[in-house]
């Protein structure tokens, strides 16, 4: 994933490489990702999330559908 | 040991060291580290990597490319923080190194499509706000297919 200025860039780059525009976050919830991935990665309990897990992370900063269920078969690459 | 007690132990060692250089270690170093043996070290990251915890450098098993959010190699996403700069993977893994060493950080970024210098930060447990966005490419069910690319 990538950063940007502001929608537009991300209309842009989408363009420019025939990649379909997909959901876009801002910086506070980028931050709680974060923040359930890696706060404990420095510690014996540290894992990564399963998969009902993350759709329940997902769920709790407003990322919800298809694109961020990680058992979702609705997308060809 | 026990693999899974010798899993955590490296996964540790890897991640301790990783913190308190700046550098993600090679198979030696942490063998050097917790005093066991080289081969069973690289046993163990072959083991990280199929729970999803590690990336060994594909031609290379004693390197680690991806030791999330840390990347073994410099990328497009430094963190300064602590004193030092460390690499990450992705823009979520540049906070997430923040988030990782509990520390306030500064992200030198750019725009994805223009390269404009973005710069973003974490000052006492908070991002410092901005209007920037991430965009995610790839869904949550193929983030594994190609997670370099990811």
């Amino acid at each position: 994933m990538l950063l940007f200025r502001s929608e537009e860039t991300v209309n842009r780059w989408c363009e420019a490489h025939q990649i379909p525009r997909r959901p876009l976050i801002d910086l506070n919830q980028l931050w709680q990702l974060a923040v359930h991935w890696y706060a404990n990665r420095l510690t014996v309990e540290s894992r990564r999330p399963g998969p009902d897990e993350m759709v329940s992370i997902f769920d709790s900063i407003g990322l919800t559908g298809p694109f961020w269920d990680p058992k979702s078969d609705q997308w060809k690459l | 040991m026990a693999s899974e007690d010798l899993d955590t132990k490296v996964k540790l060692a890897v991640y301790r060291i990783t913190a308190d250089t700046g550098k993600v270690p090679t198979s030696s170093d942490v063998a050097g580290k917790i005093e066991i043996d080289e081969d069973d070290v690289r046993a163990a990251f072959g083991r990280l990597h199929a729970k999803r915890l590690l990336v060994p450098e594909p031609n290379d098993p004693s390197r680690i490319r991806m030791a999330p959010p840390f990347s073994g190699i410099p990328s497009a996403f430094p963190v300064e923080a602590q004193g030092k700069r460390y690499y990450a993977n992705c823009v979520w893994d540049a906070f997430g190194v923040a988030a990782a060493l509990h520390a306030d950080a500064v992200i030198p970024a750019s725009d994805g499509f223009s390269g404009e210098p973005l710069t973003l930060e974490v000052r006492n447990g908070q991002p410092v706000s901005q209007p920037y966005v991430a965009h995610f490419a790839v869904p949550a069910a193929h983030w594994w297919d190609d997670i370099v690319f990811t």
